[in-house]
This record gives structure tokens, sequence and C-alpha cells, in this order.
């Protein structure tokens, strides 16, 4: 297990080396959709924590995007004098605490139950979106609620209607995440979640509050999840009832696959694909979602472990005749 | 005090009467065995003091607190500790990390975010003693889902005396094992449980006596008798029950 947590940490630092330098190489269209992959990363990692070590399958993951997305664009809109970068820790605080509500709820079921739950209370949420209109805009949305006056910290001022500036702002807060929760799963909490999700029961007759546990993760998912969503209002500058609704689940569902949700870093890769090739192929036809449909039938039928999976399995199956010397 | 005291302990499961009025009394530092033919009830009398199932009626004090009806996690946490009839580890962890889930729940670090396990030096010695303890530190980077039937049974004991527990049940813990198998379990069960006090549900009668110096017979629900090794292989009503059916 060790091996691969180095060789992971050193993917994290090199990919973190240049997602910082690469404003200077791209163009501002690349530079935006960097920014796509960048958010939804942390997005497809927060539900990735939850599946992968939990083994909690949640269906209704953009509930907290959601949360996050609209908190952000409605305090911003309506509140004279919210500070602009305190709706980041304001949409983790509303992902963290829808996370508990749902969660208090749903951590009690299991399996089939468990994803049916959660895709309720999201379905939930997008109608509230959807039909509270005074609030959250209905079908019209919320937008325009970047501020245009620059952000001035002294030394430097940030002027976020500049791409480069979003795009900085969204990788610095995805990397403090993503680090965070590298750590934590190396801690005994992190422990804790693996060996519930292994054998419940045994956990339980050794002192561990199985509930407890799977409600805790539960909440660090919907936060940095809450968090994903508010760099996606702040980089978009426009929320609907879409960033909530249940195709928005399915597809960081698609990206958590689609990268391996047997690794850490596997969904990172899985959005950076996702984004890609969805901007790619729906420029080629109307009908993209059909084939993004085909894709996810070949991968569930074939490729279970994702991209880093097989790419990982490869490099074993390569270094392996030199691992006896 | 008795560290265990269980009272007119009733257990019906929808109308199915288990568990009829068990009394049963453990002093500090008794080896006590529960034995009685099957479906006598013996498991059940383990998962309703351990906490899997409520009973019915009836109270259970430990250390003199009252835990009847408490959370597994709760009892476990107060230093009663058990070990499960059908081998129940960690199977996808390490036989490292099995052991280690323990020690880390007795030191009540479950939900440490500070350091990574990797700098808990303290954590690694200390399952590193319970493995060499059980003989398995040779084979602790194996996956406990893969080791063979017997090494899984020392790692189920060895989990259950890592928590360290003031009480120790052990159910069947030679269950499915050769004789040869059991002998060398029980020798295990002997070193690692030295000093502490045991309850101990059997099938193998020479398991039983081996580990025991004190004996309850249950008998649909009841006690049937109690009392040391000797006085219950004397017992004419058990002989008749139990002991004399085996023999045959």
């Amino acid at each position: 297990m060790r091996r691969p947590s180095i060789l992971q940490l050193a993917l994290g630092i090199g990919l973190t080396a240049v997602l910082l330098a690469a404003p200077r190489m791209l163009t501002i269209v690349q530079t935006r959709m960097l920014t796509e992959i960048v958010y939804y990363s942390l997005f497809a990692v927060s539900f990735n924590l939850l599946f992968a070590y939990a083994g909690l399958l949640s269906f209704g993951h953009a509930a907290y995007f959601g949360l996050g997305a609209y908190v952000t664009a409605i305090s911003l809109k309506n509140l004279a004098g919210m500070p602009f970068l305190a709706v980041i820790p304001l949409s983790a605080l509303a992902g963290a605490t829808g996370g508990a509500v749902i969660g208090f709820f749903c951590v009690r079921l299991k399996g089939a139950y468990f994803a049916l739950l959660t895709l309720a209370f999201n379905q939930f949420l997008w109608a509230i979106a959807w039909k509270w209109r005074e609030v959250t805009g209905g079908d019209d949305g919320v937008g325009g609620f970047v501020p245009r006056k620059s952000l001035d910290l002294g030394i430097l001022s940030i002027d976020f209607t500049n791409v480069v500036s979003k795009y900085y702002l969204t990788v610095v807060i995805v990397i403090v995440c993503l680090a965070l929760g590298w750590h934590l799963m190396r801690t005994p909490f992190g422990n804790t979640i693996r060996a519930v999700k292994d054998n419940e029961e045994r956990a339980s007759f050794l002192g561990y509050n199985a509930s407890r546990s799977k409600l805790l993760i539960f909440i660090l998912s919907a936060c940095f999840a809450g968090i994903a969503g508010s760099l996606f209002a702040l980089f978009q500058d426009f929320v609907a009832p879409s960033v909530i609704s249940l195709s928005t689940s399915t597809e960081v569902l698609f990206m958590a696959f689609l990268g391996g949700t047997g690794f850490f870093f596997g969904p990172i890769l899985g959005a950076a694909i996702f984004v890609y090739f969805t901007d790619w192929i729906s420029s080629l036809t109307e009908r993209w979602e059909l084939i993004l449909g085909l894709l996810f039938i070949v991968l569930v039928l074939y490729f279970r472990e994702g991209f880093v999976g097989l790419i990982h399995s490869r490099l074993k199956a390569l270094f392996a005749p030199g691992k006896s010397n | 005090m008795p560290i265990l005291q269980i009272t007119r302990l009733f257990k019906d499961f929808s109308g199915l009467k288990v568990l009829l009025g068990i009394d049963l009394k453990l002093e500090q530092g008794e080896r006590h065995a529960v034995i009685g033919p099957n479906g006598a009830g013996k498991s059940t009398l383990f998962n309703v003091v351990t906490g899997r199932y409520a009973p019915s009626r009836g109270t259970i004090t430990f250390n003199g607190r009252d835990i009847t009806g408490l959370r597994p996690h709760k009892i476990a946490r107060l230093g009663l500790a058990r070990s499960f009839q059908v081998t129940n580890i960690f199977r996808t962890m390490t036989v490292f990390e099995n052991v280690r889930n323990a020690i880390l729940s007795r030191n009540g670090r479950r939900y440490s975010i500070f350091p990574t396990l990797a700098r808990m030096r303290d954590i690694s010695e200390e399952t590193e003693r319970i493995l060499d303890l059980i003989a398995l530190l040779d084979r602790k980077d194996e996956l406990a889902g893969e080791l063979a039937h017997g090494h899984q049974r020392a790692l189920e004991i060895g989990m259950t005396i890592s928590v360290n527990p003031d009480l120790i049940l052990l159910d069947e813990p030679t269950a499915g094992m050769s004789s040869k198998e059991s002998r060398e379990t029980v020798k295990l069960i002997e070193k690692v449980t030295e000093g502490k006090t045991l309850l101990i549900v059997e099938h193998d009668m020479d398991v039983v006596f081996s580990l025991a110096n004190m004996i309850t017979v249950i008998c649909y629900g009841q006690v049937l008798a109690a009392g040391t090794p000797e006085s219950i292989r004397k017992n004419q009503q058990v002989k008749d029950a139990y002991l004399g059916e085996e023999r045959k």
C-alpha cells in the first residue's frame, strides 16, 4: 500500500507545479476549461471520499454542490457588504450542514436504500431551487453577482472578472482541500472510515460508533462538494437549477468512475477527461449525451477500475519482472 | 463486587423464547465456561450481553454499571470485548491493520486527525507486540481475508485482547478446527488471557475443562447447573442432558 501512496503524492506535487505554471502557456479559452476541470476535480474527489473510502454510493451529490453554488450566488447578490472571499467558507458550511441533515437520515440505511434516499433529497432541493423564484430566480437562475470592483489586499489587488485570477483562486482552494482530504485519509479518522466500510459489526464491537463515522465522512464529502459548487458559481457568475439537478449528480459519478474510484487522484483524471471530452464531442454533434451514455456503459462493463486503474495495472505489469531483483 | 452480573435475563424473538430467566455471576479473574446443547441459547446470551440484541427483560451489570440495552460500541468501550463464532475480521485490511484498529480504539484515537498513522510509533509498536504474541508478525502485511482459517481465528482472538478489556467473551473459539489446531488455540488463549476474566462458550469439552474453573450449563434458555468443573462432571442432570450425549 505504501508504494502507490508515494507515487500518488509525487503525482500530486507534480500536478500542482504544472497547474500553477499553466496559464502562462494556455490561451484564455484553455484556461477557462482548465478552471472547470479543477473545480470539478474537487467535486469528483468529494464524491469518491464517500464512495471509495466509506462504501456509500451517493446518487444525489449535486445537492451539496448546488447548495454551495446557490449560497455563493444568493449571498453575493443580496447581502450588501458581503466580503467576497467569505462566500467560500460560507458555502463550505452550507454543504456541510446539508450533509449533516441529509446524512443523519441516510447513514442508517444500507446499499440501494441509502442511494435512493440521497437521490430523493437531491430531487427535493432541486424542486426548491426550481420553484422558489423570489430567492433562486427559478429557471432564470441568478447571475451577475461577482463584484466588478477589484479586491484590494493591500499588497496586491485582484480583479475577479479576470479569467486568470479566477483560475488561481480555484486552483489554490482546490489544492488546499485535496491536500486536507489526502491527509485525513492517512490518519486514524480515515482508518476508522475504512474499517467501518470493511466490517461495520466488528468495528462496533471494538468500540467504533459506525453511524457516527459514516455521518462524519458524509459531512466532509458534502463540505468539499459545497466548496466546489461555490467555485463553480464564482467562475460562471451564473447559477441555475441544473447545478443541483440529478444530471449533475450522474455527471460527478461518471467522472469518478471514468478516472478510477480505487485511487485518491483517480476522479481528478476523470474530471479532466470528462470536461475535455464533453467539450470536444458537443462541438461535433448535438447528440453528445447519447455517446456519453454509451461510453459509460462500456466503462461499467469493461473498465471498472477507470483510467487510473488501467494505467496502474499496465505499469504493474511493466515493472513486475524487475520486482524479484 | 462481581465483574459481571446477569439477573433474570429473558430474550424472545417475536414469540420464540430463547432465554428464560438466566442468572449468571462472574467474579474478577474467573474463567467461566457456558456449555449446553445446540439451541440452548448460549450465543444469544453472548449477543445480549455484548449489546447486539437488547434483552426482553432482566438486567446486566458490568463492573457495577448497568449496561442493559446499551449499544455494542458503548459496551466495548467500557472494557468488555468479544470474539465471534463465525470469524469476524476486517477482510480487506492487512493483518497489521486489523490489530491496529483495536489498538487505536483502546487508545481513544478513533477520530484523531493528527498526525498520520505512519507517524504513530507507539501505536505501531503496540500492534506489533500483539502480532508477536499471536504469532502473526511475519504475516502482518497479508490481507486478513486471505489467511488460513486457523490464523484468522488467532487474529480474531488477537483483536479481542488488543482492546485490553476487563472481561473477554470468546464465542466458540475452536469452532471448525481439527483437534490439533484446537489444542494450539487453547494454548494461545491461555497465553494471551493470563490473569484476565474470561467468559467462554464452547462445544469441545476438552477445551472447556482445560480452560475453565467455573462452568454454567444452560439448556432450553435456563440454567441447568453451575459450579466447578468437577461438580459439573458428576452432576447427573447434566450427564443426562448433555455430557452423556456427547460421549456416545
